[in-house]
Order: structure tokens, then sequence, then C-alpha cells
């Protein structure tokens, strides 16, 4: 009987050891805009959710499309949503993957790194390989980003009346800082 | 024994060191924002591309902040055949100016050629249609309209007033965006006369609307349109609205053509006041043009 009780707090310990160490963050920022030759677009949306797996240096993205605030009008947006988007279809945008770099998380300081993955808009699925800054605070881990997506990756038409108010190339940039869960 | 229980213990602690490792994050967050989502109000979005369906009011009002500048044309019965190149000839317009003033409610002023009408209007949101943390399964307008006309008097033996030329309509719009592509109103309505021109006519016409739409694409969509006359109601020698035609939506544009047997474009002159029979062929084409303009910026922060 004495065995099985230690064994007890063994299993316990061990099972709290092997919990991965997760941080993560419900309030990130997304921004993008469009810059086209007759029209400037911008829109953010500040409900990015963001987890990373410290133990394996995996990741995961995830925005809801119809949080986009901002745009030039109301109507603007519904057409983004409607037409553009189809967010009732693909409500969400997904990027999830791997760190290719190790990173000693328990040093504090800022890091160049290479996200490795899926990119999902749309419904269309693209792999990439994104930099970004990784920085090691006191607090948590701060997650900068600045990266383009070209709307013709994820099956996004433009129709020709608007070719010269939204541009192909939509720069998108990041910020979300994690915490431990 | 014991070794057996040892044994038990250790494989379970593997299971679980396995589990753990193999946690999906990206899995983490979508049920994370499941239950995010049970918690907000979602409202329906859309569920016409205009704030008219064909001749009548949609369920949608003109987003705040925003004029809407319409054109709208009617042109002759296409039996009229090859002679008025099939109604061409002829046509009647009503320009009118909409503007959204809150995100509920919104205002209108027209001016149709047709009897030399001017009309205003205003329809309020009272209910908007959402899921999530609370449910409403319709969205709800009301809208009231006043029209004058001001043709040339043809009885000048007798008194006439200004209120002898005045019209009103007071409706009811019940809608249901019920999938992406499909959305179905109802619009009970009510038409006032102030003055009729035979004595046996009802100064109050009641009829029911029904109306709805089909996208076949994200910018392209089928509406159709019917309005009834409930009898005991309705005007006499008159027939029912319908009409039916397309949307299509290109960036602040959307440009709806159709087909209707009503010429006027005021509530009045199609609801009660429809002459052409479809089956005899008085169908007019049509079409109308609503062009959007922002009046006031969105303030970024």
């Amino acid at each position: 009987m004495y065995y099985v009780r230690w064994l007890m707090i063994l299993w316990i310990v061990c099972s709290a050891f092997v919990q991965p160490l997760i941080y993560s963050s419900n309030n990130g920022l997304v921004i993008f805009r469009s810059e086209a030759p007759f029209e400037l677009i911008n829109a953010s949306s500040k409900e990015l959710k963001g987890a990373l797996d410290l133990s394996k240096n995996n990741f995961a993205f995830r925005i809801r499309i119809r949080s986009f605030e901002g745009f030039n009008s109301p109507l603007q947006k519904e057409h983004f949503n409607e037409n553009y988007m189809e967010s009732e279809k693909f409500p969400e945008a997904v990027f999830n993957g791997k760190i290719i770099e190790t990173i000693d998380y328990s040093k504090k300081g800022k890091y160049s790194i290479r996200a490795k993955g899926k990119l999902i808009i749309h419904g269309v699925e693209q792999e990439r390989i994104i930099k970004s800054d990784l920085e090691v605070t006191e607090k948590g881990i701060r997650i900068i980003s600045q990266f383009s997506v070209l709307l013709s990756d994820h099956a996004i038409p433009i129709p020709r009346v608007v070719k010269e108010k939204l541009a192909n190339e939509i720069n998108v940039s990041i910020n979300a800082e994690l915490y431990a869960k | 024994m014991l070794k057996k229980i040892c044994f038990a213990f250790f494989a379970s602690c593997t299971c679980l060191y396995l589990q753990a490792q193999d946690i999906d994050l990206n899995q983490m967050l979508e049920e994370e924002q499941k239950k995010e989502e049970k918690d907000k109000i979602r409202y329906t979005e859309a569920t016409f591309k205009s704030t008219r369906i064909i001749n009548g009011h949609s369920v949608e009002v003109t987003q705040k902040g925003i004029m809407d500048f319409r054109i709208a044309h009617r042109f002759g019965t296409v039996n009229g055949g090859l002679y008025d190149l099939f109604g061409l000839d002829n046509a009647s317009m009503r320009m009118s100016f909409d503007f959204g003033l809150t995100p509920r409610l919104m205002v209108g002023v027209g001016r149709s050629t047709f009897q030399k009408q001017y009309d205003v209007f205003f329809k309020y949101k009272l209910l908007r249609q959402s899921s999530g943390k609370r449910t409403m399964p319709v969205s709800l307008a009301v809208m009231s309209s006043a029209m004058v006309q001001t043709m040339k008097l043809t009885d000048t033996s007798r008194p006439n007033y200004f209120s002898s030329r005045m019209y009103y309509a007071h409706q009811v719009i019940v809608a249901r965006k019920f999938s992406e592509n499909t959305s179905i109103q109802l619009m009970p309505t009510l038409v006032h006369y102030n003055l009729v021109k035979l004595a046996g006519d009802p100064n109050d016409v009641i009829a029911i609307g029904i109306g709805g739409r089909q996208k076949i694409s994200p910018r392209v969509s089928i509406n159709a349109e019917y309005y009834y006359q409930v009898p005991g109601y309705k005007m006499p020698n008159t027939a029912n609205s319908f009409s039916i035609g397309v949307d299509i939506e290109t960036g602040g544009h959307v440009f709806q053509l159709h087909f209707t047997n009503s010429r006027g474009m005021t509530e009045r002159t199609f609801i009660s006041e429809t002459a052409g029979k479809w089956s005899n062929g008085d169908i007019l084409f049509g079409f109308n043009i609503s062009r959007v303009f922002t009046l006031k910026k969105n303030r970024k922060k």
C-alpha cells in the first residue's frame, strides 16, 4: 500500500511537470492597409487570439473577420464582409505552425524569428514563413510582425471597377502580448 | 498485485504525458472563441442590398452619415410593341435623396414625374435580427410616407383644398434573413386618401406585401415583390402590383433592373393604383440607380 501512495505522488508531480507551458492572448491588435492609387483603406481589430506552446515552439493565431472596424464608410465594411471576405462562409483567418528558431524563453530580450505555418484566409490555405520580432519581457511574450497578404493568393478577386481603389497587396501588422495561462 | 497497480499507474502517466504534448493550440483558441461568441450579440447585416426591394421599401435603412441619391425610371408597357419601342418611348421617373440620420433612422424626399408628386418619408428600424447572447428571429422597421400630387385642378368650380391632394402610407416591415442568400419580408400597409374620386371608393386601402431576394453571386441577387390589396379595402378597378428584377452591386452603386406592372413609384401609386395586369402584357421595364455619398467621415481613433 505504501508504494501505491508513493506512486500517486509521483503521478501528480509527473502530470504537473508535463503540463505544457502555454502563453496566450485574447486582445492582440491587427491592422491592415490597402494602398491603391485612388483610395486608402485602413481597418483594425483588437480581437486577435494567439497561443504559444513554449515546450514545442508551436503557435496559433486566430482573428474573427467581422471584428475589423475602421474603413472609409459603413458600406465599405459591409462590402468587405459580404463580397470580399465572405465572412459568413469564412468567419475567421488562422495562422498556425512552428517557430523555426529555438529560443531560450528564460532569457529576457528581443529575438528575430521566423514563423512557419499555414495561413488560412478566405478559406484558402497558404504555406508561409513570416518574419517577426519576439520579445521576452517580465510579464510575458510580445510578438510584433509586419507582412503582406496578396488577395490573389487567397482567391479574393478584385472587380475591374474598383481596380484603382483596392490594392492586391494588403499590408498587415500585428502586435500581441501573450501571458502565461 | 502491487506490480499490476504499478504498471497501471505508469501506463496512465505516459498516456497523460502524450495527451498533454499533443495539445492543439488552434483547437484551443477555437473553443475559446466559441465560448465568447455565446456572450456576444451578433446582429444580422445586409438583409437586402438596398433600402428598396423594387418599388417598395425593404427593411434596410441608409447607414448613418450617408446620403443616398436615387434615380428610378419606369418605361411604358412592353405590349405597346415596336411602335413605342416596347415602352422605351414613354418614361416616367422619380428622383430622391435619402439620408441616414442615426444607425436606425432614415428620412428621404422625392419627386416623381408621374402625377407631379412630391413625397417625404421616414423609416425607423425597431428590431434587429440577431443571434448569440440575444436571439431575435426577425428585423422590424416602420415606415411612414406622405405624398402630394400637384397636377393642375380639373374642376375649379368646387372648393379645392390643399389637403385634398395629400395621401399617406404607413407600413410595418418584418424581415428575416434565412441564410446568407435568402431573405424574405412581409409588409402590411395602410394607404390613406384624404379625397377619393368616387363616393364609393375607400379612403383607406389595406394591403399585405411580400418581398424577397435570392442572391446568385456575392454581388447579384434576384428580387421579387407582391402587394395584395385586401378585398373590401381595395381600390376598385385596380390590379395588385407584382415586380421582379435583379440587383447588381458595384462599389458605391446599386443597379436594380426589373419588370413591373406599376407605373408609379410612390406607395399610393403602386400599391393601390396599379392599372396594368401582367396577364394583359401591361408590363413595364424599369431601373433604379442608387449612388451613396459619405457626408460624415468615420473618425479614426
